[in-house]
Protein backbone atom coordinates (compact mmCIF):
# COMPACT_ATOMS: atom_id res chain seq x y z
CA UNK A 1 0.00 0.00 0.00
CA UNK A 2 2.61 2.64 0.86
CA UNK A 3 4.92 1.40 -2.01
CA UNK A 4 1.49 2.52 -4.11
CA UNK A 5 1.37 5.74 -2.61
CA UNK A 6 4.67 6.25 -3.05
CA UNK A 7 4.79 5.25 -6.74
CA UNK A 8 1.76 7.17 -6.94
CA UNK A 9 3.99 10.60 -5.65
CA UNK A 10 6.10 9.84 -7.97
CA UNK A 11 3.42 10.07 -11.00
CA UNK A 12 2.29 13.13 -9.91
CA UNK A 13 5.80 14.79 -9.68
CA UNK A 14 6.86 13.77 -12.44
CA UNK A 15 3.78 14.65 -14.60
CA UNK A 16 2.52 17.96 -12.74
CA UNK A 17 5.89 20.12 -14.50
CA UNK A 18 6.95 22.57 -11.97
CA UNK A 19 7.97 25.98 -14.07
CA UNK A 20 10.44 28.58 -12.48
CA UNK A 21 8.68 31.38 -10.52
CA UNK A 22 10.85 34.97 -11.65
CA UNK A 23 10.52 38.25 -9.80
CA UNK A 24 10.61 40.62 -12.50
CA UNK A 25 11.40 44.04 -13.08
CA UNK A 26 10.68 44.97 -16.94
CA UNK A 27 11.12 48.81 -17.57
CA UNK A 28 9.99 50.37 -20.89
CA UNK A 29 13.52 50.65 -22.06
CA UNK A 30 16.64 49.99 -20.68
CA UNK A 31 18.70 52.79 -22.33
CA UNK A 32 17.51 56.46 -22.36
CA UNK A 33 18.92 58.69 -24.73
CA UNK A 34 18.66 62.47 -24.89
CA UNK A 35 16.34 62.16 -27.76
CA UNK A 36 14.04 59.60 -25.37
CA UNK A 37 11.09 60.37 -23.36
CA UNK A 38 12.51 60.56 -19.84
CA UNK A 39 9.71 59.46 -17.82
CA UNK A 40 10.43 55.15 -17.40
CA UNK A 41 7.51 52.98 -17.04
CA UNK A 42 8.14 50.33 -14.54
CA UNK A 43 6.19 46.82 -14.42
CA UNK A 44 6.86 44.99 -10.99
CA UNK A 45 5.64 41.09 -11.09
CA UNK A 46 5.89 37.89 -10.24
CA UNK A 47 5.46 35.15 -13.04
CA UNK A 48 6.72 31.84 -14.79
CA UNK A 49 8.43 34.13 -17.68
CA UNK A 50 8.06 31.77 -20.54
CA UNK A 51 4.70 30.25 -19.53
CA UNK A 52 3.78 33.68 -19.17
CA UNK A 53 1.80 32.80 -16.21
CA UNK A 54 1.16 35.40 -13.58
CA UNK A 55 0.79 34.60 -9.88
CA UNK A 56 -1.02 37.12 -7.55
CA UNK A 57 1.80 39.60 -5.81
CA UNK A 58 1.63 41.11 -2.49
CA UNK A 59 2.50 44.65 -1.90
CA UNK A 60 6.56 44.50 -1.90
CA UNK A 61 8.53 45.28 1.09
CA UNK A 62 10.92 47.16 -0.41
CA UNK A 63 11.45 48.82 -3.67
CA UNK A 64 14.20 51.20 -4.71
CA UNK A 65 16.80 52.53 -7.02
CA UNK A 66 20.17 52.75 -6.43
CA UNK A 67 22.12 55.86 -8.69
CA UNK A 68 25.22 57.91 -8.22
CA UNK A 69 25.73 55.73 -4.95
CA UNK A 70 22.65 56.48 -3.04
CA UNK A 71 19.26 54.55 -2.90
CA UNK A 72 16.16 56.18 -3.30
CA UNK A 73 12.92 54.53 -1.52
CA UNK A 74 10.24 53.86 -4.12
CA UNK A 75 7.88 51.59 -2.22
CA UNK A 76 4.96 54.22 -1.98
CA UNK A 77 4.93 54.76 -5.60
CA UNK A 78 3.89 51.89 -6.41
CA UNK A 79 0.43 50.74 -8.07
CA UNK A 80 -1.23 47.98 -7.90
CA UNK A 81 -3.13 46.59 -11.68
CA UNK A 82 -3.76 43.38 -12.45
CA UNK A 83 -3.12 41.06 -15.40
CA UNK A 84 -2.78 37.53 -16.95
CA UNK A 85 -1.53 35.61 -19.42
CA UNK A 86 -3.76 34.59 -22.42
CA UNK A 87 -4.03 31.00 -20.41
CA UNK A 88 -4.82 32.09 -17.24
CA UNK A 89 -8.75 32.86 -16.84
CA UNK A 90 -8.69 34.97 -13.33
CA UNK A 91 -6.14 37.93 -12.94
CA UNK A 92 -3.84 38.64 -10.54
CA UNK A 93 -2.00 41.77 -8.84
CA UNK A 94 1.28 42.93 -10.12
CA UNK A 95 2.60 46.51 -9.88
CA UNK A 96 3.66 49.70 -11.86
CA UNK A 97 5.38 53.09 -11.01
CA UNK A 98 6.74 55.61 -13.30
CA UNK A 99 10.08 57.16 -12.30
CA UNK A 100 11.37 60.18 -13.97
CA UNK A 101 14.95 60.11 -14.85
CA UNK A 102 16.67 63.10 -14.30
CA UNK A 103 20.94 63.01 -14.25
CA UNK A 104 22.57 61.28 -16.34
CA UNK A 105 24.17 57.59 -15.59
CA UNK A 106 23.32 53.77 -14.43
CA UNK A 107 20.21 53.46 -12.56
CA UNK A 108 19.35 50.01 -10.86
CA UNK A 109 16.21 49.25 -9.25
CA UNK A 110 15.12 46.62 -6.93
CA UNK A 111 12.67 45.10 -5.32
CA UNK A 112 12.62 42.89 -2.52
CA UNK A 113 8.98 41.43 -2.59
CA UNK A 114 6.54 40.11 0.15
CA UNK A 115 7.50 36.41 0.79
CA UNK A 116 5.36 34.09 -1.32
CA UNK A 117 3.99 30.99 0.05
CA UNK A 118 3.88 28.18 -1.94
CA UNK A 119 1.83 25.03 -1.07
CA UNK A 120 3.19 22.95 -3.79
CA UNK A 121 6.51 23.53 -2.67
CA UNK A 122 5.86 23.18 0.56
CA UNK A 123 8.05 26.81 1.25
CA UNK A 124 7.97 30.38 0.52
CA UNK A 125 9.55 32.03 -2.28
CA UNK A 126 11.18 35.11 -1.63
CA UNK A 127 12.98 36.94 -5.01
CA UNK A 128 15.18 39.89 -4.52
CA UNK A 129 15.18 41.31 -8.41
CA UNK A 130 17.03 43.96 -9.87
CA UNK A 131 17.23 45.60 -13.64
CA UNK A 132 19.64 48.24 -14.93
CA UNK A 133 18.52 51.33 -17.26
CA UNK A 134 21.04 53.19 -18.59
CA UNK A 135 21.00 57.16 -18.96
CA UNK A 136 22.58 59.87 -21.11
CA UNK A 137 25.75 58.22 -22.21
CA UNK A 138 27.35 57.54 -18.42
CA UNK A 139 27.82 54.11 -17.96
CA UNK A 140 28.71 54.57 -14.37
CA UNK A 141 26.79 51.98 -11.10
CA UNK A 142 25.73 49.08 -13.16
CA UNK A 143 28.90 46.96 -11.37
CA UNK A 144 27.53 48.24 -8.17
CA UNK A 145 26.49 46.05 -5.19
CA UNK A 146 23.24 46.35 -3.28
CA UNK A 147 23.41 44.69 -0.11
CA UNK A 148 20.63 42.93 -0.68
CA UNK A 149 20.71 38.98 1.30
CA UNK A 150 21.11 37.24 -1.87
CA UNK A 151 21.62 39.59 -5.76
CA UNK A 152 23.24 38.68 -8.79
CA UNK A 153 26.19 41.78 -9.53
CA UNK A 154 26.87 41.74 -13.45
CA UNK A 155 30.23 41.00 -14.77
CA UNK A 156 28.65 41.94 -18.24
CA UNK A 157 27.39 45.82 -18.71
CA UNK A 158 23.88 45.18 -18.78
CA UNK A 159 22.59 47.09 -21.25
CA UNK A 160 23.26 47.80 -25.51
CA UNK A 161 23.28 43.61 -25.02
CA UNK A 162 22.65 41.85 -28.88
CA UNK A 163 21.57 38.81 -29.76
CA UNK A 164 23.36 35.92 -28.66
CA UNK A 165 25.73 37.80 -26.25
CA UNK A 166 27.20 36.15 -23.33
CA UNK A 167 25.68 37.58 -20.19
CA UNK A 168 28.12 37.33 -17.17
CA UNK A 169 27.77 37.49 -13.54
CA UNK A 170 28.21 36.82 -10.16
CA UNK A 171 25.87 35.33 -7.47
CA UNK A 172 26.52 36.62 -3.91
CA UNK A 173 24.76 35.86 -0.89
CA UNK A 174 25.18 37.90 2.36
CA UNK A 175 28.13 39.40 0.11
CA UNK A 176 29.84 36.48 -0.71
CA UNK A 177 29.99 34.56 -3.90
CA UNK A 178 27.95 31.42 -3.86
CA UNK A 179 30.02 28.56 -5.86
CA UNK A 180 28.83 25.60 -7.85
CA UNK A 181 24.98 27.87 -7.11
CA UNK A 182 22.27 26.24 -9.80
CA UNK A 183 20.81 29.56 -12.01
CA UNK A 184 18.00 29.14 -14.04
CA UNK A 185 17.11 31.56 -17.02
CA UNK A 186 14.04 31.94 -18.65
CA UNK A 187 13.36 34.00 -21.88
CA UNK A 188 10.13 36.14 -20.85
CA UNK A 189 7.37 35.62 -23.70
CA UNK A 190 6.03 39.29 -23.19
CA UNK A 191 8.50 41.06 -24.35
CA UNK A 192 7.53 44.07 -25.95
CA UNK A 193 8.63 43.53 -29.65
CA UNK A 194 8.02 39.85 -29.50
CA UNK A 195 6.59 38.88 -32.18
CA UNK A 196 6.59 35.03 -32.52
CA UNK A 197 5.95 33.49 -29.23
CA UNK A 198 7.98 30.87 -28.22
CA UNK A 199 6.48 27.52 -28.20
CA UNK A 200 9.40 24.86 -25.84
CA UNK A 201 9.33 21.49 -27.59
CA UNK A 202 9.93 19.95 -23.85
CA UNK A 203 10.12 20.65 -20.35
CA UNK A 204 13.69 21.69 -20.48
CA UNK A 205 13.58 24.40 -22.77
CA UNK A 206 11.55 26.42 -20.62
CA UNK A 207 13.95 26.88 -17.68
CA UNK A 208 17.46 27.24 -18.59
CA UNK A 209 19.91 25.74 -16.30
CA UNK A 210 23.90 27.05 -15.51
CA UNK A 211 25.30 26.85 -12.32
CA UNK A 212 28.23 29.15 -11.42
CA UNK A 213 31.86 27.77 -10.72
CA UNK A 214 34.11 28.19 -7.92
CA UNK A 215 33.46 32.04 -7.40
CA UNK A 216 30.45 32.10 -7.70
CA UNK A 217 30.68 33.71 -11.51
CA UNK A 218 27.96 31.71 -14.61
CA UNK A 219 27.35 32.70 -18.07
CA UNK A 220 24.47 32.18 -20.57
CA UNK A 221 24.42 33.33 -24.28
CA UNK A 222 20.89 34.62 -24.88
CA UNK A 223 20.02 33.61 -28.18
CA UNK A 224 16.74 35.98 -28.77
CA UNK A 225 16.01 39.60 -28.97
CA UNK A 226 13.76 40.41 -25.86
CA UNK A 227 14.01 40.36 -21.83
CA UNK A 228 15.90 37.62 -20.07
CA UNK A 229 16.28 36.57 -16.41
CA UNK A 230 18.32 35.04 -14.28
CA UNK A 231 17.79 33.39 -11.01
CA UNK A 232 20.17 31.83 -8.58
CA UNK A 233 18.33 30.15 -5.99
CA UNK A 234 19.57 29.87 -2.67
CA UNK A 235 17.66 28.69 0.92
CA UNK A 236 17.66 31.23 3.70
CA UNK A 237 19.03 30.22 7.02
CA UNK A 238 15.48 31.63 8.31
CA UNK A 239 11.97 30.38 8.98
CA UNK A 240 8.69 31.83 8.35
CA UNK A 241 6.05 30.16 10.36
CA UNK A 242 3.05 28.81 8.03
CA UNK A 243 0.00 27.11 10.22
CA UNK A 244 1.70 26.72 13.09
CA UNK A 245 4.54 25.08 11.55
CA UNK A 246 8.43 26.18 10.36
CA UNK A 247 8.63 26.62 6.69
CA UNK A 248 11.81 26.97 4.62
CA UNK A 249 12.12 30.06 2.44
CA UNK A 250 13.76 29.72 -1.27
CA UNK A 251 15.79 33.13 -1.11
CA UNK A 252 16.15 34.27 -5.30
CA UNK A 253 18.68 36.87 -6.60
CA UNK A 254 17.45 37.78 -10.07
CA UNK A 255 18.32 39.89 -12.80
CA UNK A 256 16.89 41.01 -15.61
CA UNK A 257 18.19 42.45 -19.39
CA UNK A 258 17.47 43.07 -22.63
CA UNK A 259 19.16 41.76 -25.61
CA UNK A 260 18.41 43.13 -29.21
CA UNK A 261 19.02 41.71 -32.97
CA UNK A 262 22.10 43.15 -34.83
CA UNK A 263 20.29 45.38 -37.92
CA UNK B 1 57.26 52.88 -54.41
CA UNK B 2 57.52 49.59 -51.67
CA UNK B 3 58.00 51.71 -49.08
CA UNK B 4 55.39 54.29 -50.04
CA UNK B 5 52.90 51.29 -50.38
CA UNK B 6 53.98 50.46 -46.57
CA UNK B 7 53.54 53.74 -45.41
CA UNK B 8 50.14 54.27 -46.75
CA UNK B 9 48.86 50.86 -44.92
CA UNK B 10 50.77 52.34 -41.89
CA UNK B 11 48.43 55.63 -42.07
CA UNK B 12 45.27 53.35 -42.78
CA UNK B 13 45.89 51.67 -39.46
CA UNK B 14 46.60 54.35 -37.73
CA UNK B 15 43.45 55.97 -38.68
CA UNK B 16 41.57 52.93 -37.86
CA UNK B 17 42.74 52.81 -34.04
CA UNK B 18 42.16 56.47 -33.66
CA UNK B 19 38.44 56.06 -35.09
CA UNK B 20 37.87 53.37 -32.82
CA UNK B 21 39.23 55.27 -29.24
CA UNK B 22 36.98 57.91 -30.66
CA UNK B 23 34.22 55.81 -30.46
CA UNK B 24 35.56 54.02 -26.87
CA UNK B 25 36.07 57.53 -25.75
CA UNK B 26 32.69 59.18 -26.78
CA UNK B 27 32.14 62.49 -25.00
CA UNK B 28 28.59 63.59 -23.47
CA UNK B 29 27.17 66.78 -22.50
CA UNK B 30 24.40 67.25 -19.99
CA UNK B 31 22.70 70.41 -18.79
CA UNK B 32 20.08 71.20 -16.17
CA UNK B 33 18.30 74.69 -15.18
CA UNK B 34 18.36 76.07 -11.64
CA UNK B 35 17.59 79.56 -10.41
CA UNK B 36 18.33 80.98 -13.53
CA UNK B 37 21.64 79.50 -14.29
CA UNK B 38 22.41 76.73 -16.68
CA UNK B 39 24.63 74.15 -15.44
CA UNK B 40 26.38 71.91 -18.08
CA UNK B 41 28.24 68.49 -17.17
CA UNK B 42 30.62 66.79 -20.01
CA UNK B 43 31.97 63.40 -19.34
CA UNK B 44 33.55 60.28 -20.65
CA UNK B 45 31.22 57.29 -20.75
CA UNK B 46 32.99 56.11 -17.67
CA UNK B 47 32.44 58.85 -15.93
CA UNK B 48 36.12 60.54 -16.91
CA UNK B 49 35.13 64.68 -17.03
CA UNK B 50 36.31 66.34 -20.20
CA UNK B 51 38.56 68.71 -19.24
CA UNK B 52 39.29 72.09 -21.24
CA UNK B 53 36.99 71.17 -23.87
CA UNK B 54 34.92 73.73 -25.79
CA UNK B 55 30.98 74.69 -25.20
CA UNK B 56 28.99 76.19 -27.48
CA UNK B 57 25.79 77.91 -27.25
CA UNK B 58 23.08 78.07 -30.24
CA UNK B 59 19.60 79.16 -30.34
CA UNK B 60 17.01 77.28 -32.91
CA UNK B 61 18.71 79.46 -35.84
CA UNK B 62 21.79 78.40 -35.34
CA UNK B 63 23.43 81.56 -34.23
CA UNK B 64 26.07 81.27 -31.46
CA UNK B 65 25.01 82.75 -28.52
CA UNK B 66 28.28 82.26 -26.40
CA UNK B 67 31.10 79.83 -25.77
CA UNK B 68 33.36 79.12 -23.09
CA UNK B 69 35.35 76.16 -21.90
CA UNK B 70 34.82 72.59 -19.37
CA UNK B 71 36.90 73.23 -15.77
CA UNK B 72 38.54 70.17 -14.61
CA UNK B 73 35.42 68.60 -12.88
CA UNK B 74 34.02 69.00 -16.83
CA UNK B 75 31.59 71.36 -15.77
CA UNK B 76 30.72 74.78 -17.40
CA UNK B 77 28.01 77.16 -16.17
CA UNK B 78 25.98 80.42 -17.91
CA UNK B 79 22.90 82.63 -17.05
CA UNK B 80 19.57 81.68 -19.33
CA UNK B 81 21.03 83.96 -22.19
CA UNK B 82 16.74 83.87 -23.46
CA UNK B 83 13.94 81.45 -22.97
CA UNK B 84 14.19 79.65 -26.73
CA UNK B 85 15.17 76.13 -27.67
CA UNK B 86 19.14 75.58 -26.64
CA UNK B 87 21.54 73.48 -28.58
CA UNK B 88 24.75 72.55 -26.57
CA UNK B 89 28.06 71.76 -28.14
CA UNK B 90 30.94 69.96 -26.49
CA UNK B 91 33.69 70.13 -28.37
CA UNK B 92 36.65 68.10 -27.12
CA UNK B 93 40.39 67.65 -28.63
CA UNK B 94 40.73 64.97 -31.44
CA UNK B 95 37.03 66.03 -33.01
CA UNK B 96 35.00 64.52 -30.21
CA UNK B 97 31.71 66.27 -30.54
CA UNK B 98 28.53 65.58 -28.96
CA UNK B 99 25.39 68.20 -28.27
CA UNK B 100 22.62 68.62 -25.64
CA UNK B 101 19.51 69.88 -26.49
CA UNK B 102 17.64 71.83 -23.77
CA UNK B 103 13.77 72.33 -24.25
CA UNK B 104 12.88 76.12 -24.01
CA UNK B 105 9.95 74.51 -21.18
CA UNK B 106 12.73 73.52 -19.01
CA UNK B 107 14.42 76.70 -19.31
CA UNK B 108 11.23 78.24 -18.05
CA UNK B 109 10.68 75.84 -15.45
CA UNK B 110 14.28 77.01 -13.78
CA UNK B 111 14.24 80.53 -14.48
Amino acid sequence: MSRLLVASGLVLLMFSPVFAHFGTIVPSDDIITQDDGKLLHLEVKFIHPMEGQYMEMAKPKRFGVLHAGKKTDLLSELKAVKGKSPDQSQKYTFWTTEYKIRRPGDYTFFVEPTPYWEPAEDLFILHYTKVCVNALGLEAGWDEQLGLETEIVPLTRPYGLWTGNLFTGQVLLKGQPVPFAEVEIEYLNESVGNISVIHPPSDPYVTQVVKTDDRGIFSYAMPKAGWWGFSALSEADWTITHDKVEKKVEIGAVYWVRTRDMQ
Amino acid sequence: MKYGYRSTCLAFVLLLLFSGSALAHKVNLFAHVESGQVYTESYFPDGRPVTGGKVLVYDPAETLLLEGSTDKDGLFSFAIPGIVELKIVIEATMGHRNSFKLKKSELEEGQ
